[in-house]
Parts: C-alpha cells; structure tokens; sequence
C-alpha cells in the first residue's frame, strides 16, 4: 500500500510537469500551427538558467529561477522572430516549420553542452532543507506540492487569461481562424510570437522543477517534447486542459511501468503508451 | 591515400543510409526519424553474429537484412495509418525504443559496452583486410542500392509513392491502397539501411548503442535535406558533403567532445537555413 500511494505521488509530480510542457506544447501548436519540437530546448533552457546563476554563481535561488523563465521566454520569442515568422510569411508547410525546429534542437542542445557540458546535473542548492511530509505511509516533499500547485496555478491562470483578456481572446480567435482573426485586425503575427515567449516561459517552468526533481541534462529535452506531445496526443491534441489529464496518464504509466519492469526500460515503456494511443485511439481520449 | 580510402567508405555507409531514407522522405513525402533504428540492427546482426556465432560477413548481413525487414514491418504496420506531423512523432517514440533495446537489452548487445572484435569480410577464401579492398566491397554495394533504389523509383510502384507525396486522398480515390505502399517502401528502406549498418560495423570493427540515437537519424535526413529530396545522385553528394564538413571540424583542432558538439551546431544551422531558403535541397524536386 505504502508503495503504491509512493509510486502515485511520484507519478502526479511527473505528471504536472508533463502538463506543463504538454500546456505551452499545445499554445503554440494551435496558433503557429505545426509541432515544434525546440519546445523541449526551451525547458532545458530555463533549467539551465537556474544551474548557471544558483548553482554556479551561487547567487539566490529565486533569481536563477526569474532567470530561467526569462531564458526560456526570450529564446523562445526568438525562434520565432528569427526562423519561424519569416518562413510563415513565405506560407511554409507544418513539415517544413517542424524540420526546422529539428534543427533548431539540434543546434541549440549543442550550444549548451558546449557551455555546460553534457552532464547530468541537479539543480538542487544544497542548503535546502529536505523536511518532508509523510501521507499513508509514503513521503511527499514540499518541492513535489510546489510543482503540482504551479501546475495547478499556471493551467488556472491561462484559462484566465485566454477567456478574459483581450490578448487572450486574440489568441484564441487566431487558434480557430487566422483569417478571420486578421480581417477584423488581430496582428496575428505578433500574437503569435508572444504565443511562442509565454509557450517559452511555461516550458522553462518544467525545465527548472524536472531539474528540482531528478536532475536536468541537454539531452533531457528530448524526453520531455516528446512526453509532452505524447501528453497532448493521450488528451487530444490542441485542447489545453485535456492535456494535463494525458499528463497524469503518462505519469503514472511511467512510474508504475518503471517500478514493475525497471528503470532501464523506461523510454521504451513510456513511448510503447504513445503507440498503443496511436493505434488505438489515435484522436485521443477526449476528442470525438 | 590510405585517409582519402577511409573516407570514401565512410562516405558509402552513409550514401546507402541517406539513399534509403530517401526513399521514404523524399520519394513518399513521409518524413522518418527512425532510420537510425534499422542502421543499428543491421550492425548488431554482424557484430553479434560474426563474433558469437561464427557466421560470415555475407550471411549475417542477409539476417540482419531479414531482422529490419521484420522490425520495419511492425512499425510500419503502426506508421503508415499516419502521415505528416504525427508520422514523424511515431517515428521518433520507435526510435527512441530502439536505441533503449540496443542500449539496455545486455544479454544479446552487451549493453553500454558494446561488442567490440567484428571481424573483416572474408571473401572467396580472403579476408578484406586492406581498405583499399574493403572500398571496393562497399562501392559494389553502394553501386546494386543505387541501381536498386533507381529502379525503384522510375517504377509505377516508385510513381505510386510521388504521388501519395503529393496527395494521398487523391490515389487512394483512384483505388490505390495507400497503407500498403507506405508500409512496403518503409520495410524496403529498413532492409537497405541494415545493409549500411552491416558494413558499418565490419569496417570500425566495433559496435556500441551511441552510434544510434535518435540524433544519428536526423543527421541522415539533413544529409538527404541537403542533398535533396527525391533525388538519389543528390542524396549521394549530400552524404559526401556531410563526411567532408565532419572531417573539416576536425581539421580546425577541436577537442573530440566539442568537435561533435560543434558538428551538431552546424548541421542544426544548417537544416534550419534549408527550411528557410531551399527546402528542396541542392539537386531536389520536392519540398516538404
């Protein structure tokens, strides 16, 4: 029982964290409209930001955080700026668009191995207190409530956003019908590349606690687009919210997956879950 | 001399990775990113065969061949219900599970370590021991897939596949099973990969899990992006002018680790320009 109510805890913890990737993942796939997978560089980005100035500057720890997200929003911006709007303006196909962001993973991941290095490190600043809450026998720490909570918050406040601002509202309109959304005067463009720096700040918010969590290296990026598309797939892809339920999926499939077979096979249990969706229930659960 | 031998082996391996991904990408318009998997699995048959089991170069080749054909029949079974976006996703999810078997399956590929002592072919009673005569096997090799893949494509069947490129609902009005021809060229692409992998593995005499990450993959579709898609003599130059730049890396005197780091850099740059300014490659005739 202790073991189970540990492995569910430890799944909701991942699992918030996928939903974030999976919630700025789908943002910008319904406005820009094609899959970006630098999505995932963006979260390694944000952690970096916190290893560089907490860990490596020592300096405090909220900074590096502030730093992160801000990384994670400006490189993302960015890559909108600089690849993704031009080829928009030139009409460029998804694939094109998702080609391109191939390369800019690529590219990107290598930047910062070549900074950091490629190793696995943990953003963890050891004058933290590890006191930890005890719940049915099984251990819950407090950065495991302060991931699920963001969560929770992030997912709330763009909802909030999205239905009562009017720049949200611009990104909706733009999600459902570009066209439209620039006939009644929407820029969409701009929109869409401020789509790309909040996408970025979310992403980097994952980055930071996956880094908090377990630990954060260049090549974490991939594993984490890909559990956030594979998030977004479980839910349906483009609906936000559905999103975070595939996440919670996931989550548990990987910890419970993870602890019936061993940690050594994890990627092949959790992408195993994405091709069984994909076969059966390719719309996924929430779509008709 | 000796370094101009080995790099045009080099250069073969992966004109016949980049001839075969073509197939797929460039000729079916279905963009593939689990082409390192079959690369792999040919390597591993030579490898595990020649070293555990006796076998000759030429009859583990076949079995590896067979392996891929196999492999690429299941996830083509799964693929080709998809196209676009989600193709290429799916093709990531079995890309990432290969490199996980090859890495963690210890008792058949000796996990991270790799098998090392895979020996040279031994044809009509000798042993290619001299690149010079390990080139020649290659280029013969090289010159059947080129012809092959020439065949293939000026067929009707090739004809098929360019026209599910350019619109699948189109040809599938015309009472053309499309599954059926995405699943066929994704298992002949498989088969000719292994072959690549099968001579990879004899010649560096050494095989080892990193040699087939999902970074391997998109490193063969920028050879064949560049090259261009849908032609076959481009994706051969495309493949010279990828081994060439590697080698200009290590000319200028980087360190081996940052060397790498510095190729995926610029080969993530250069996928990203192609997107922006010539997504048909040098020598292509379709776009993506």
């Amino acid at each position: 029982m202790t073991i189970f109510t540990q492995l569910l805890i430890n799944s909701i913890t991942v699992g918030a964290v996928y939903g974030l990737v999976a919630l700025g993942f789908n943002l910008t796939l319904r406005s820009a409209r094609f899959f970006n997978l630098a999505h995932g560089t963006y979260c390694v980005i944000g952690g970096y930001g916190v290893y560089w100035i907490s860990i490596l500057l020592g300096l405090p720890i909220w900074l590096g955080v502030l730093f992160g997200i801000a990384a994670g929003a400006i490189i993302a911006y960015l890559s909108d700026i600089l690849i993704f709007k031009p080829m928009r303006k030139q009409n460029a196909t998804p694939m094109t668009l998702l080609v391109a962001s191939i390369g800019l993973f690529t590219a990107l991941q290598a930047i910062i191995a070549i900074f950091f290095s490629s190793q696995f490190q943990s953003l963890r600043p050891h004058n933290w207190n590890y006191d930890s809450y005890t719940i049915l026998g099984a251990t819950i720490t407090p950065i495991q409530i302060l991931i699920v909570l963001t969560t929770l918050i992030t997912a709330a406040g763009l909802y909030a956003f999205l239905t009562y601002t009017t720049f949200g509202k611009a990104i909706k309109a733009i999600s459902d019908d570009i066209d439209v959304a620039r006939i009644v005067g929407i820029n969409a463009d701009k929109t869409i590349s401020i789509v790309f720096a909040i996408g970025g700040a979310i992403a980097a918010v994952a980055g930071i606690f996956t880094g908090f969590d377990t630990g954060i290296m260049p090549i974490s990026g991939l594993m984490l687009v890909l559990a956030g598309i594979t998030s977004a797939l479980i839910g349906g892809l483009g609906n936000y919210w559905s999103g975070l339920i595939g996440a919670l999926i996931f989550g548990i499939v990987e910890n419970f997956g993870v602890w019936f077979i061993g940690s050594e096979w994890r990627p092949t249990i959790v992408f195993s879950l994405l091709i069984v969706f994909l076969v059966f229930r390719p719309q996924g659960l929430f779509t008709q | 001399m000796d370094y101009i031998v080995h790099l045009m082996i080099i250069s073969s391996i992966w004109a016949i990775l980049a001839l075969s991904l073509n197939l797929i990408v460039g000729y079916t318009g279905l963009v593939s990113i689990a082409h390192a998997a079959f690369y792999g699995i040919g390597a591993y048959a030579t490898a595990i065969l020649t070293t555990s089991f006796g076998f000759g170069f030429a009859s583990s080749l076949l079995i590896g061949v067979v392996v891929a054909m196999g492999v690429g029949l299941a996830m083509g079974l799964v693929l080709s219900k998809f196209s676009g976006d989600i193709y290429m996703i799916a093709s990531t999810a079995f890309g990432v599970i290969a490199h996980n078997v090859f890495l963690s399956w210890d008792d058949v590929t000796n996990g991270a370590f790799g098998i090392a002592g895979v020996p040279r072919p031994t044809l009509f009673g000798t042993t290619l021991l001299e690149n010079t005569h390990f080139l020649l096997l290659t280029l013969l090799l090289l010159l059947i897939i080129f012809l092959l893949t020439h065949i293939i494509t000026k067929s009707s069947f090739g004809r098929v596949l360019k026209s599910i490129r350019e619109d699948e609902t189109a040809i599938q009005i015309f009472g053309y099973d499309t599954n059926w021809f995405k699943l066929a060229i994704f298992v002949i692409g498989a088969a000719i990969a292994a072959v690549a992998g099968s001579i990879y593995a004899s010649y560096i005499s050494f095989v080892d899990p990193i040699g087939f990450i999902v970074l391997e993959a998109v490193f063969i579709l920028t050879v064949i992006v560049i090259g261009g898609l849908a032609s076959n003599h481009g994706v051969i130059v495309g493949a010279v002018i990828f081994i060439l730049l590697n080698e200009l890396l290590r000319f200028i005197g980087l360190p081996d680790l940052i060397a790498g780091q510095m190729r995926q850099v610029i080969f993530g740059i250069i996928l990203i320009a192609l997107m922006m300014y010539r997504p048909q490659g040098l020598f292509g005739e379709y776009k993506l």
